[in-house]
């Protein structure tokens, strides 16, 4: 349904995206992962056809997405990483407008949306907050209904309840056999909707991998809290990889090997255990740094 | 051409062509009111200018003042509505292309089932709708204020009135092609509004040094708005077709050449 096919753009600072191949079905949910400046939003920006590839292309749906503008944007709902809408409109007229753009009659799937999002669509834009901002921006991607949905980064700005009713809705459009395409740098998000993920760096895309080997690559650090000093010490030599250690406490990275880690915790006395909530680099570091070193 | 858009577009910016547009209607009426006081004194005034040194009253387009044509030739059309539709092509063509493209907004346009091409030409159309829409109220204003104030006491030659505003809308045709251009080009929104800016100021003060000096008229020739000349269109010594094809020639050029490399450009969206 999409395919990237050795999309290459070299920028005047060198930068860039370099050979970046992947397909995603029918039906599937596609993650897109890497920090900040990895090369995520050129390529879609490549996707959208705002950019020119120096080398490869994109298809949507079989069209070139560079070459077949005007045809190939009917297939695809867009949800930009950075949102901005035109100004002097309040959402209802955004959506009036977008909807005539997009050459939609049918509103009863923008008022569901709406509804179960829950916004006040008479507020102007301007006045908007960035949560609200960031509704309207996921009823203009889903209410045409586009086979192929490229969401940059959908979640940020919205609370926690609001992230979960937008799981539910990407999960229901799956299972009716909509595409997804979705970046992120939060791996929480791509791990609940996601069959297959891609990790990019440095415009390099570093693997592609099914998202439960992904969840298995993943590095967890914890840090546990002992009894004593003594027992805290002993814990050192026990074969894990510790991170640092202080007093009665510990850190350790746990990347897979979940049982290890408790069978070697269980042998003392713990007071406390602590899980950090890790950016993405540090999620996969090890496995970066291994490709680092091949390159 | 995209209606939707040209639609919205219109909608967003109605209220300022209409600010303008009234203003510029405001000011053509004010002369025309002030202008049977000044008719009666026309000697007086004549010999005033005559003191002064020549330049000063060729810049600034002092015309004479024994026709109410050639009174508004000199006091609005020469001047003040040349300065207000250079800035309303700075400012609109600025905010049509490189605005929506540095703020991103452009990214929900071209998601939509349309063409770049599409959208860059709506957006040449409401351009162009705005400067008619303002030279437009701007002529009827004129018309409405010699039947006003004029009544018959006074001569107003109504077929070189409309040749001046035809050349005015045409001189900024060609000025909105050239910003329009430079917005197309820009992915920054103050870079595509001083440069822009920095082209049409610089167009009409080289104009207007030439205007100064005979020494130095040459430099006139560089600057499009040589090319319109208030003063001899209404004295008769001008020629209308060949100002008039050059300026539609050089806006037709830089439209089509805005929207042909806006097409091909990489938009950082």
């Amino acid at each position: 349904m999409l395919n990237v096919e050795h999309l290459t753009k070299t920028f005047s600072n060198g930068k860039g995206i370099f050979d970046v191949s992947f397909s995603v079905e029918q039906g599937e949910v596609f993650g897109f992962l890497g920090p900040n400046g990895a090369g995520k939003s050129t390529t879609i920006r490549h996707i959208m056809g705002f950019m020119k590839p120096d080398k490869g292309l994109v298809k949507v749906n079989g069209l070139d997405t560079w070459k077949e503008q005007g045809k190939v944007q009917s297939y695809i709902g867009y949800l930009p990483g950075e949102i901005s809408f035109i100004e002097g409109m309040t959402g209802k007229t955004f959506l009036d407008f977008m909807g005539n753009m997009q050459g939609v009659k049918e509103l009863s799937k923008r008022n569901v949306l709406i509804d179960r999002l829950q916004f006040d669509v008479q507020t102007p834009i301007r006045k908007m907050s960035k949560g609200m901002k960031q509704k309207v921006a996921i009823v203009a991607a889903f209410m045409h209904d586009p086979e192929v949905i490229i969401l940059d980064e959908p979640t940020s700005g919205l609370d926690p309840l609001m992230q979960k009713v937008f799981i539910e809705i990407v999960l229901e459009e799956k299972a009716q056999g909509k595409t997804f395409l979705m970046s992120s740098h939060s791996f929480p998000e791509i791990e609940r909707t996601c069959d297959r993920a891609a990790i990019i760096k440095d415009g390099i895309v570093i693997t592609i991998k099914d998202i439960h080997e992904l969840q298995s690559m993943q590095r967890k650090l914890f840090e546990v809290t002992f009894e004593s000093d003594t027992e805290a010490a002993s814990f050192l030599s026990s074969g894990l990889h510790i991170e640092s250690h202080d007093g009665n406490r510990v850190r350790v990275a746990v990347q897979g090997n979940y049982n290890r880690f408790v069978e070697e915790t269980g042998k003392y006395s713990v007071r406390n255990i602590d899980i950090f909530t890790q950016n993405l680099e540090d999620i996969f570091m090890n496995y970066y740094d291994r490709k680092g070193t091949m390159k | 051409m995209n209606v939707t858009l040209y639609k919205q577009m219109i909608k967003v910016n109605m209220k300022s062509f209409m600010n303008y547009a009234f203003g510029s209607a405001f000011y053509i009426l004010l002369m025309f009111w002030l202008y049977p006081s000044i008719a009666q004194n026309t000697k007086a005034i004549d010999e005033l200018i005559q003191s002064m040194p020549e330049g000063v009253g060729k810049a600034f387009g002092l015309n004479g003042f024994d026709s109410a044509e050639a009174f508004i030739s000199g006091e609005y059309y020469g001047l003040i509505l040349i300065l207000i539709l250079s800035i309303v092509c700075v400012q609109l063509s600025t905010q049509l292309m490189a605005r929506l493209v540095d703020q991103g907004s452009m990214a929900y346009l071209l998601s939509t089932p349309t063409t770049r091409g599409k959208v860059a030409f709506t957006q040449v159309s409401v351009l162009t709708t705005g400067l008619f829409l303002i030279i437009a109220v701007t002529t009827i204003a004129g018309f409405v204020g010699s039947a006003w104030f004029l009544s018959g006491t006074y001569e107003f030659d109504t077929s070189k009135f409309m040749q001046m505003n035809a050349v005015v809308f045409l001189l900024f045709f060609a000025v909105g092609g050239i910003t329009f251009l430079v917005s197309s080009l820009c992915n920054d929104e103050k870079k595509a509004l001083s440069i822009s800016g920095f082209i049409t100021f610089g167009f009409f003060s080289l104009d207007l040094l030439g205007k100064f000096s005979e020494k130095i008229e040459w430099i006139r020739k560089l600057s499009i708005f040589s090319l319109y000349q208030p003063g001899e269109i209404v004295n008769g010594n001008v020629d209308f077709a060949t100002p008039s094809s050059i300026l539609s020639i050089v806006g037709i050029v830089s439209f089509g050449l805005a929207i042909l490399l806006f097409r091909k450009r990489d938009l950082p969206l």
